[in-house]
């Protein structure tokens, strides 16, 4: 047993704000000593402003404009005056908060089964929780419609009699869309929770549904909610889905595509992606900024203490209930994309075929999605560690703003974003739409957060004074940053290019869009193929993609084993 | 001292290969303080996590006033244990920490109300009940964690090195209210520590562990001075280990002992190695403390022999010198050097041994 506890404690932010007001002057005259660096934040911070704020800004502008040059409330009462409308508005906000009560509870039980049931079950349910990861999340939209729609395998089979259209199936297949990243935090959470304190309540007379009740929840709330958040989020910038199983319902996101490429009311579509952004903004600054509490964490090496965690059979049962058919559906559904791939109409023709995946365009499609999604990756890659040096490092005035508004590009729903650039890149001087520069800048932008993210947390660990005795040896900033910082943070580079390029390669919400006839992507070509009933090659298409992001994810782990750093947990 | 409160039968737990307690017997009588002592990995902190419950032994068993304890969940087990970190619910008020036991017992709010205030008291944390834990200085929270687990009145309270999160001075304080608390209130107390000064002064009795076994359980007084094993003598203290041959005396109430610096008269020590009319190889067990150095005057007194001071090293209280005695180092600690003076390194000086000395079969 080893007898050292480590106790880690995290400044709160608001302290770090104030010692950083303090030091601007200083900041500043630091930064004056590094002109290279300061460069190079500039370009960056400029890039971060013309193509993530001004897209976003030109949809908030046009949402106050009626008519060109005019600027009034007026559309906004239009909004409110038609339930057409607003109904798109109430519907959002109640399917994306269904969504996260659904999702957060599964990946709540989910998280404590993993954690304190049954130790034969960990693995195998751990597995199924993270499985729906590699999907693009459209998918399953497919494989339900497959299963339950009107032509359905389990409709014709059982003679059922009921849509999955709508609210059941978009609900269904957000928690299990979702399900993965809710199970990665609060296991996160559920792990670090000191064992010793369920312990001590056990050893005070408690029983376990009472220290699940006293104990465990009250502990794991923060995280949870920090989760249940971020569900929130997701569900309502959700494109992918409700357009293919949404059987025609008003939600935000649906109808402002539906408004902008469908009907051109731009300023329409731009009314209904400032309520997109509203509510998204809102909870990603209390996420984010808000519940950073301040938490003492205290670790200890005790190999006693890994036994203790149990539970009784009074909280397992139902749980396992739930796991099972939580576990049920997404295996079900993953099959039906794998068998419907190589089936010529599931339930109609039953033969084996391969001609779904030869179809000409799907290749070419996908083709596409590789070229953009790699560039992209490169693009938010290369600019996220960057940034996040010069961030960290670089006492540059200014930087918390800075990375609030790179942030943006992870916030704001995709919708948003793609509805922004459609606007803001129509006409010269930069008039880039239908072309694949533009999807590959929307993309990149979109996924530059994430990298920088991954560059910040993994400088946060590299000890400055490495860098120190890179310039007391008479190396300079630059050379020192590819020297010294970059072969240290290479994981943090390379897991964010993957990472990168793994979610281009799925994205549709904003890219959706930005394609044309002669820019199509794999992604996007589900879609249509969906909406057009073509559902076996849809699944094809999908196969292809669950493996390009299967070998992605798999080199991310592959990152994490050998580095120790996991960008998909975030640590 | 009361009745047998917990027994230990041959207990045994294994983690993969490692057999963290192998076959561990003993027993706890009422109203007492044991201390597991022992270095890292010896099983202590294991065999206190089996007496609460919070792992289930492999083999032998543990019996809480006779009733063998295997199967009950820690929640059922009328013992307490007071965490190495404490384990205080940091989401909870003190008081709340301190309730928790006996709302989940379902007590009328009333008397918890009540208990708790006494409770607090005990402790000496009167108006602390609506702070949290997180406000309290580290001694602040050791007691809230102490009150909490006195709150379900525990057959045994467990402390799991209670105070090694506590800085040196703290620590000596703290040792002392514990060991007020347990005699004030009759307490059977179970104590694991690694810190020797603290199991010393604390306990009624130590239980000396190594490799999950208990290598001998006696009074503070009993391992100190007749340590069992090597083990026992040189993981308590500092020791000097003198090997010699053990001789009957001319006189039958003596014996001598030849060591490699000359011939000891030792009083006729006892059993297991007196009582034979033939030598035997042995090792003495002598404390640094109970040599006396001084200077060196004909003719030399018994037991006294010349020796020369090669390292002193002043602490304070105490001088620590190594002696050479024909060329071989003893360990001497000097008490009160201002009133004794000290040997100059270089010196010569007299080292006397006692009389009554601590023996233990040779090596093998």
């Amino acid at each position: 047993m080893s007898d050292q506890t480590l106790t880690v404690a995290t400044t709160t932010p608001w302290a770090s704000a104030r010692s950083r007001l303090a030091g601007l002057g200083a900041e500043a005259r630091a930064a004056a000593r590094d002109p290279a660096f300061l460069a190079v934040g500039i370009l960056l911070t400029g890039l971060v402003l013309v193509f993530t704020v001004l897209p976003i800004g030109t949809v908030l502008i046009r949402s106050l404009q009626p008519k060109e040059g005019m600027f009034t409330w007026e559309n906004f009462l239009e909004f409110f005056s038609r339930r057409a409308y607003y109904r798109a508005l109430i519907n959002s906000l109640i399917l994306s908060t269904a969504s996260m009560v659904l999702v957060t509870t599964t990946g709540f039980v989910m998280a404590y089964l993993c954690t304190r049931g049954p130790r034969v079950l960990r693995g195998p349910l751990t597995f199924i929780s993270l499985l729906p990861f590699v999907a693009p999340p459209f998918a399953f939209s497919v494989a339900l419609i497959i299963l339950g729609g009107r032509r359905g395998f389990v409709t014709q089979l059982l003679g059922l009699n009921v849509s999955i259209y709508g609210w059941p199936g978009v609900l269904l297949v957000q928690v299990v869309s979702f399900l993965p990243i809710a199970f990665l935090l609060i296991e996160n959470v559920l792990v670090s929770l000191d064992p010793s304190l369920e312990d001590a309540a056990d050893d005070l007379g408690a029983r376990p549904e009472r220290i699940l009740r006293t104990v465990t929840i009250p502990l794991a709330w923060p995280g949870t909610l920090k989760a249940a958040l971020l569900v929130f989020i997701l569900a309502i910038a959700d494109f992918g889905n409700p357009m293919i199983i949404g059987g025609g319902m008003s939600l935000l996101a649906t109808d402002a595509y539906s408004l902008a490429v469908g009907e051109q009311n731009l300023r329409m579509a731009s009314v209904l992606s400032v309520f997109l952004v509203i509510p998204s903004l809102f909870l990603f600054v209390i996420h984010r900024y808000l519940l950073r509490e301040t938490r003492v964490t205290t670790i200890t090496g005790n190999l006693a203490s890994s036994q203790s965690r149990r539970s009784s059979p009074i909280i397992l049962i139902p749980m396992l209930a739930v796991a099972a058919v939580v576990g049920l559906v997404i295996l079900a559904l993953f099959g039906v994309i794998f068998v419907g791939a190589f089936t010529e109409a599931i339930g109609v023709r039953n033969r084996f075929t391969l001609a779904h995946f030869v179809s000409q365009f799907g290749l070419q499609y996908l083709w596409t999605s590789i070229k953009m999604a790699l560039s992209a990756g490169l693009l938010a890659a290369v600019g996220g560690i960057v940034l996040a040096y010069i961030l960290e490092r670089k006492r540059i005035p200014g930087r918390g703003a800075v990375e609030f508004l790179a942030l943006l590009g992870l916030s704001v729903p995709g919708t948003v974003l793609g509805l922004g650039y459609l606007l803001a890149f129509h006409n010269p001087p930069l008039a880039l739409t239908g072309t694949l520069l533009i999807m590959v800048l929307n993309t990149g932008f979109r996924e530059l957060p994430a990298a920088m993210e991954a560059g910040m947390s993994k400088l946060r660990q590299l000890d400055v004074a490495l860098e120190e005795a890179s310039a007391d040896l008479g190396v300079g900033p630059v050379g020192t940053f590819l020297k010294v910082v970059i072969p240290n943070i290479g994981s943090a580079f390379m897991a964010g290019l993957i990472y990168a390029f793994m979610t281009g390669m799925i994205t549709v919400s904003a890219i959706a869009f930005l394609v044309s006839p002669g820019a199509n992507l794999a992604s996007i070509y589900i879609l249509q193929l969906a909406e057009m009933g073509y559902l076996g090659e849809g699944c094809a298409v999908s196969v292809m993609l669950i493996l390009i992001v299967f070998i992605c994810v798999v080199g991310l782990k592959w990152i994490a084993r050998r580095t120790g750093f996991d960008i998909i947990r975030g640590r | 001292m009361g009745d047998t409160v917990l027994e230990l039968v041959d207990v045994t737990k294994r983690f993969g290969a490692v057999a963290a307690v192998a076959g561990a017997s003993g027993a706890v009588h009422g109203g007492e303080l044991v201390t597991f002592l022992g270095p890292s990995g010896c099983g202590k902190t294991t065999l206190l996590r089996l007496v609460g419950g919070f792992l289930e032994a492999d083999g032998g068993s543990i019996l809480l006033e006779g009733k063998p304890l295997h199967g009950v969940p820690p929640h059922r087990r009328d013992t307490a244990m007071v965490f190495q970190n404490y384990a205080l619910f940091p989401h909870l008020s003190v008081a709340d920490n301190v309730a928790y036991g006996l709302k989940a017992r379902r007590l009328p709010r009333g008397e918890i109300t009540a208990r708790v205030e006494e409770l607090l008291k005990t402790v000496q944390l009167e108006g602390f009940g609506e702070r949290r834990p997180h406000q309290l200085s580290g001694g602040q929270q050791q007691r809230v964690a102490l009150a909490r687990a006195l709150s379900i009145q525990p057959k045994v309270l467990l402390l799991d090195e209670p105070l090694s999160n506590l800085d040196a001075a703290l620590r000596v304080a703290m040792r002392a209210e514990i060991r007020r608390l347990q005699t004030a209130l009759h307490l059977t107390v179970i104590l694991v520590t690694h810190d020797q000064e603290e199991a010393i002064s604390m306990s009624d009795r130590i239980a000396i562990m190594r490799h999950g076994r208990f290598e001998q359980v006696g009074s503070p007084l009993d391992v100190y001075e007749s340590p069992a094993t090597e083990f026992v003598a040189t993981f308590i203290g500092r020791v000097n280990l003198i090997p010699g041959r053990l001789s009957p005396g001319p006189e039958p109430s003596h014996a001598t002992f030849d060591t490699w610096f000359g011939t000891l008269t030792l009083r006729a020590p006892a059993s297991p190695l007196g009582g034979s009319s033939n030598s035997s190889e042995v090792r003495a067990v002598i404390r640094p403390e109970r040599v006396l150095l001084a200077l060196p005057r004909e003719p030399l007194p018994r037991n006294t022999f010349r020796g020369e001071v090669a390292e002193s090293t002043y602490t304070g209280q105490v001088v620590r010198y190594t002696v050479l005695l024909q060329g071989k180092p003893l360990r001497v600690d000097a008490w009160d050097p201002v009133r004794v003076g000290r040997f100059p390194e270089g010196s010569a000086v007299a080292v006397q041994f006692p009389e009554a000395l601590h023996l233990l079969p040779a090596e093998g």
